[in-house]
């Protein structure tokens, strides 16, 4: 078993049974319908064209490839959709690193090739990022391969196994072909798939949302910076937006929409569900500036005459963000304000206290409060949630602390 | 009332025009700019004016192809270069730049030198206040903020608009230069040549190439709100243009005419502002070097940095740690560090140094043309956006007459 590069294999001359030498490996092909990681064939140039080339035929591989096949049983290349081409698809190109959370240029690919009876097996192991194939690139042609190859033994790899890559493909029958579905990615923290989706080329972000999960999408997208997001949006689809626009805290998708054109916008809730719509339409009425700007519709409020029993219940039925579940709000007739209790008194306490002895003095401001002054609450009383009440005092609202903190940095 | 509309009006309209194009084209007006287009003048009075127009088509051209590829793909120039011809020429090229780019660092410390000589102050004392500023402001995050200081300052360039029309030129010998054809004679001249392809190469510089597609891929122009971007490139190309003619035109009008051939110091490059400033030409000329090298030493620095770190795969981003993107923060200390610090050598030719920066250029100039091309022609890549024929006559001839030019000059320098 020996690993032999990519920028070695591409350029080798191909020796045919007799010896003779019969042309160079131009490309070499993966097709993933049938195996992720196998290499199918080279391709190799004739002077007859186009000829490829299964390992199955090889007897050696490396700076010179041999076969223990004559020419004329090479079928003829014909190029196809369903063909990862290592060349001229990954050399050279982004790829998403998933174990290091980012876009990296590959320099070189690694691969495997393991004898079996006589013949060879070969696979894509790694991709290699670091100065080892950039070197061996460099130099390729220029210094003696075996100088080479003992040079380059001198340099620590940088290289990311293959299952840790994701590939950028923008084209999307080709994503399918390919089994490209960013699953990868889509395994990674929100903050850092925004981070790695920042880094991409528009092309490749509508890729990368037009492919991953709703929900996933949707929490990625609330993380990423308000300018590639509208331009994120504008690509995709409407009824795709539209469903991740659905998933994202209301909000974050009032602000998101906010930024839009109204008639882009019109379009998005258009195709959403009622209930979503209607709560993300109210949002965006108010100023986006304001606490209720800020505030989400997404919350838990229970009867003040509940017990820890039900603020449980109502905890395990929640679907709204995490951030959100700090407090309960507890609300008298006609959905007034009367309390609030934190989630760890809930905690500790047993099932059948009543809420309202648990509850605390709660703090709550209107929905036209400046920004400025929310920040200033949640300093002052050093805040997790803040209650929004309208006039008559009813719960409209809150706001999460993390939104402050956004606020404050994009201040 | 409709006053305060029409100026409202007004500012929206320039704000609107003054994007990224506008912008680099500002940037290219920098030392070694103002230092290029002074010496034309003054070593070659009008006869180099000739050289204008084509040039103006060329910029043009070859901005609005680097905006329209950057707003396309959305993709940097090196990347691009990077996916489409691989390690090896990427490699190259970047070594070429960053050569080419140190030596437009200096120019731009050079003149930051020069401006300073005019009030007696030593250079050993702005030159390191200067680098420490530029990389400050950068590394802080303050660019954006000083950048609006620095555009409003480049309003110093109509100054010579000014000048050049109160020097009483010589309006018919001027135009008459402008739009004829040179004589042939000069271009066996090693001084003439030179000077033809350090304009090409102030004014077509390699490193705008990077910039502004890096801008517009920043800025998030997309294929579809193009046009208003090409506007900008348009309008930022035609004032950088009528600015260098007029610097060309005062500096012929004042020094050339008045038998002053040859530009040492900034004092004497000075003078070209005299019809306008009188004795105060020394202190408009310096603050106007200033503001223009110190505008392109915080910009030249930090796109070479992010172009090589795009192209050869290496991290980059102000946003991250050092630790997380060495070489680039390596590159971008060393540009400055060592292109202020070769200012500092006792006796450097600062004008010189200025001119021949300009010219390395103008001989890079038709190699990142080439990649241009071949990636704005690439249909895989551009789309229904690929070259109209004429864009890719004017931009071949560009670079085909940049090499000729180059040869010619080597060739008339060895039998000098």
């Amino acid at each position: 078993m020996s690993v032999v590069a990519l920028s070695e294999l591409l350029g080798a001359t191909v020796r045919d049974a007799s010896g003779t030498v019969r042309g160079r490996v131009r490309e070499i092909a993966v097709t993933p319908q049938d195996h992720p990681t196998r290499i199918a064939y080279l391709i190799v140039k004739t002077p007859d064209g186009e000829r490829i080339l299964p390992p199955d035929t090889l007897m050696s591989a490396g700076a010179s490839v041999r076969t223990a096949t004559e020419m004329s049983q090479w079928d003829r290349f014909s190029p196809s959709d369903g063909l990862l081409l290592l060349k001229r698809d990954l050399l050279d190109q982004q790829i998403i690193d998933v174990h290091g959370r980012k876009v990296v240029r590959v320099n070189d690919v690694e691969i495997e090739s393991t004898p079996v009876n006589r013949h060879l097996l070969l696979n894509v192991v790694a991709v290699d990022v670091g100065a080892r194939g950039a070197i061996r690139r460099l130099s390729k042609g220029l210094v003696p391969s075996f100088t080479l190859r003992a040079l380059l033994e001198k340099i620590p790899p940088r290289v990311i196994p293959w299952q840790f890559v994701d590939l950028l493909e923008t084209d999307p029958a080709r994503r399918v072909k390919l089994k490209i579905a960013y699953e990868g990615l889509a395994k990674l923290h929100p903050a850092d798939i925004a981070d790695i989706v920042e880094d991409l080329a528009p092309a490749e972000r509508e890729a990368v949302f037009e492919t991953i999960d709703e929900e996933v999408a949707a929490e990625a997208l609330e993380e990423i910076d308000p300018g590639i997001q509208v331009s994120i949006v504008e690509s995709l689809d409407k009824d795709r937006v539209a469903d991740i626009v659905e998933e994202m805290d209301p909000d974050a998708a009032a602000d998101l929409l906010g930024d839009l054109t109204e008639a882009q916008s019109g379009e998005i809730l258009e195709e959403m569900r009622p209930a979503e719509r209607r709560e993300v339409t109210q949002l965006l009425e108010f100023g986006e500036h304001t606490a209720a700007g800020r505030m989400t519709t997404e919350y838990i409020a229970v009867s003040e005459t509940a017990v820890v029993d039900d603020a449980i219940e109502a905890l395990k039925g929640f679907e709204g963000s995490r951030e959100a579940l700090a407090t309960i709000y507890l609300t008298g007739a006609g959905q007034k304000l009367v309390g609030s209790v934190p989630l760890v008194k809930i905690a500790i306490s047993s099932p059948a206290i009543q809420l309202s002895e648990l509850s605390e003095p709660h703090i709550a401001c209107a929905p036209d409060t400046p920004q400025d002054e929310v920040a200033a609450l949640f300093d002052k009383y050093n805040l997790i949630t803040l209650a929004v009440v309208d006039e008559h005092g009813r719960l409209a609202g809150i706001i999460t602390a993390d939104d402050v903190i956004t606020m404050l940095r994009h201040r | 009332m409709s006053l305060l509309k029409s100026w409202r009006v007004r500012i929206a309209l320039v704000l609107a025009v003054v994007g990224p194009g506008f912008i680099t084209a500002s940037v290219d007006n920098d030392a070694g700019g103002i230092a290029t287009y002074s010496v034309a003048g003054a070593q070659f009075g009008y006869t180099l004016l000739w050289t204008m127009i084509p040039i103006t088509v060329a910029l043009v051209v070859i901005q609005e192809m680097s905006s329209r590829m950057g707003a396309v793909t959305g993709k940097g120039l090196s990347d691009l270069i990077r996916e489409e011809f691989g390690f090896r020429a990427t490699f190259l090229l970047m070594i070429a730049l960053v050569v080419t780019n140190f030596g437009n660092v200096v120019s731009e410390f050079a003149g930051v030198a020069s401006s300073f000589e005019l009030f007696g102050v030593s250079k050993y004392i702005v030159v390191p206040v200067a680098a420490f500023i530029v990389w400050g402001i950068v590394v802080h995050g303050t660019y954006s903020t000083v950048e609006k200081v620095f555009l409003s300052a480049s309003g110093f360039y109509v100054a010579y608009i000014v000048s050049g029309v109160l020097a009483h030129p010589d309006w018919k010998a001027a135009a008459l230069s402008t739009l004829t054809r040179p004589e042939s004679i000069g271009f066996r001249n090693y001084g003439y040549l030179s000077m033809v392809i350090g304009l090409a190469g102030t004014t077509i510089a390699p490193w705008m190439q990077f910039y502004l597609q890096a801008s517009i891929v920043e800025k998030g122009v997309t294929a579809r709100q193009y046009s208003t971007s090409r506007l900008d490139v348009i309008v930022g190309c035609l004032f950088a243009a009528i600015v260098a003619w007029f610097i060309v035109v005062a500096c012929a009008a004042t020094l050339h005419s008045a038998g002053k051939f040859n530009i040492e110091t900034g004092a004497d490059a000075a003078q070209a502002l005299r019809p306008l400033a009188g004795d105060y030409a020394y202190l408009l000329f310096a603050a106007g070097l200033f503001n223009a090298s110190l505008f392109a030493a915080s910009i030249l620095p930090i796109s070479t940095a992010y172009a090589v770190c795009e192209g050869l795969g290496l991290e980059s981003g102000l946003d991250k740690r050092f630790e997380e993107a060495p070489a680039f923060y390596w590159l971008y200390t060393a540009l400055i560090v060592f292109g202020a610090g070769v200012v500092l050598v006792p006796h450097f030719p600062l004008f010189r140094v200025m001119v021949l920066s300009q010219v390395a250029n103008g001989v890079l100039l038709p190699f990142v043309l080439v990649f241009v091309l071949l990636l704005i022609n690439d249909a895989e890549l551009m789309g229904k956006h690929i070259n109209s024929r004429w864009y890719n006559v004017v931009s071949w001839v560009t670079a085909g007459t940049m090499i000729v030019l180059t040869i010619a000059m080597v060739i008339a320098q060895a039998r000098e």
